[in-house]
């Protein structure tokens, strides 16, 4: 690419930081320049790489133990604890802010979005991705026996090229719900299941820095998938789930 | 407490910057351990900010905690002709050969690079933040990890 300026916004395209007419723009140009697509998609295998192949580090417990005990001299004011939890409410209204949809499926549909992508990212940090790791459904379907108030359908698509990795619990729309996760080269595809709400519907896309949120609603189960793999192929993957559900429940 | 609280949920990522800078568990420990010092003694500072949270506060502190270590390690010598091999005590990858290669790539690069990819892959800081934890401004944040990352890609092919 010949455009240095180009670059930088498109790095800030993928780091979620360019304000919103200049997000516009530049989309209106990635859907005219294969280039700058390239370009894109080469930073986002360098983002999976990283997360995949980068182990995340823990501070030692001496060290924890060596700076907690340095508290002991702190002479603090009580007034900062009150600080420290305002500091923390801050964080969450800015973080819902910046996570906040412009278009979508109404205020409900764009926070539910919202908390589904931010899940999504939430479990690519190192160590959150699953609580129980198997590519067998056999084992990751009853693992959710008594952890929830429903036995999520759970399928392997290793044979279409999406293998199941695995499955973890998760806390969206205010109730615990059934994570499964699963591969696509080095693309991580989340999908987070529950009981449909009697007579409930709806269908829609998103698209947040750089990830898809695919959502439908069968008779039994509302689905959110969550990836940063290409919509096409994310769409194939949606359909393989329709035709899972949809052939394990009589009609 | 109220320091602990401020400072403790960010221990990991601390020890983390610390890591990437000295490239040495012991040292990245000590600089940690050195920087929940200083932040105990500044405390009050943090009261001044308009931070949201302590995390880039405190990531500033341990920044420029490995900074005067990296100093002092080398005598007077300035700070950016920092001789990589005499600490390389590699961070140790899971598994593949791969793991290996990037983390290496990450490793050999120049430590202004090194710090915004740390700060913004591992950690997940804002532009902002990073500007605000490096003490540069955010035009140069960006040109830094454009670069860093060009230099990543070209270390993966």
């Amino acid at each position: 690419m010949t455009h240095p300026n180009l670059e930088l916004q498109l790095d800030a395209y993928l780091d979620g930081e360019l304000a919103e007419a200049e997000r516009s723009e530049l989309e209106s140009h990635l859907a005219q320049c294969p280039e700058c697509t390239r370009f894109l998609d080469s930073r986002l295998a360098l983002r999976s790489a990283i997360t995949a192949r980068i182990p995340a580090l823990r501070a030692p417990d001496t060290l924890r133990q060596r700076v907690r005990s340095l508290q002991r001299r702190a002479r603090m004011p009580v007034v900062w604890r009150s600080l420290a939890v305002a500091a923390s409410l801050a964080v969450v209204a800015f973080g819902g802010w910046q996570l906040g949809f412009r278009q979508g499926v109404g205020e409900t549909g764009e926070t539910l979005a919202a908390e589904v992508i931010t899940s999504h990212i939430r479990s690519l940090m190192p160590g959150h991705l699953t609580d129980v790791q198997s590519s067998d459904q056999h084992t990751v379907k009853p693992w959710f026996n008594g952890k929830l108030d429903y036995s999520p359908p759970v399928n392997d698509f290793a044979g279409r090229g999406y293998p199941l990795l695995g499955g973890r619990l998760e806390y969206v729309d205010g109730r615990s719900v059934s994570a499964l996760v699963y591969g696509r080269r080095q693309h991580i595809i989340n999908v987070l299941l529950w009981p449909s709400e009697r007579g409930a519907a709806g269908a829609a896309t998103q698209t947040r820095q750089g990830y898809h949120a695919l959502h439908w609603v069968t008779p039994d189960y509302t689905y959110w998938v969550v990836s940063d793999l290409g919509l096409a192929e994310l769409r194939e993957f949606e359909q393989l789930l329709q035709q899972a559900d949809s052939a394990a429940t009589p009609r | 407490m109220e320091f602990a609280a401020v400072v403790l949920p960010h221990l990991d990522a601390a020890y983390t910057l610390a890591r990437y800078l000295t490239h040495n568990d012991a040292d990245a420990q000590d600089v940690v351990q050195d920087a929940a010092l200083r932040a105990l003694k500044y405390f009050g500072g943090f009261r001044g900010t308009t931070a949201p949270d302590g995390r880039a506060w405190f990531l500033a502190i341990v920044r420029n905690t490995a900074y005067t270590w990296r100093h002092r390690q080398q005598g007077d010598a300035p700070v950016s002709e920092f001789n990589e091999e005499l600490h390389s005590d590699h961070v140790a990858p899971t598994d593949p050969a791969a793991a290996m290669d990037l983390g290496q790539a990450i490793d050999a690069l120049p430590l202004e690079f090194r710090e915004v990819i740390v700060l913004r892959e591992l950690e997940g800081l804002s532009y902002k933040e990073i500007s605000d934890v490096t003490g540069v401004p955010v035009g140069t944040v960006m040109s830094r990890l454009s670069r860093a990352r060009k230099r990543l890609q070209e270390a993966l092919t």
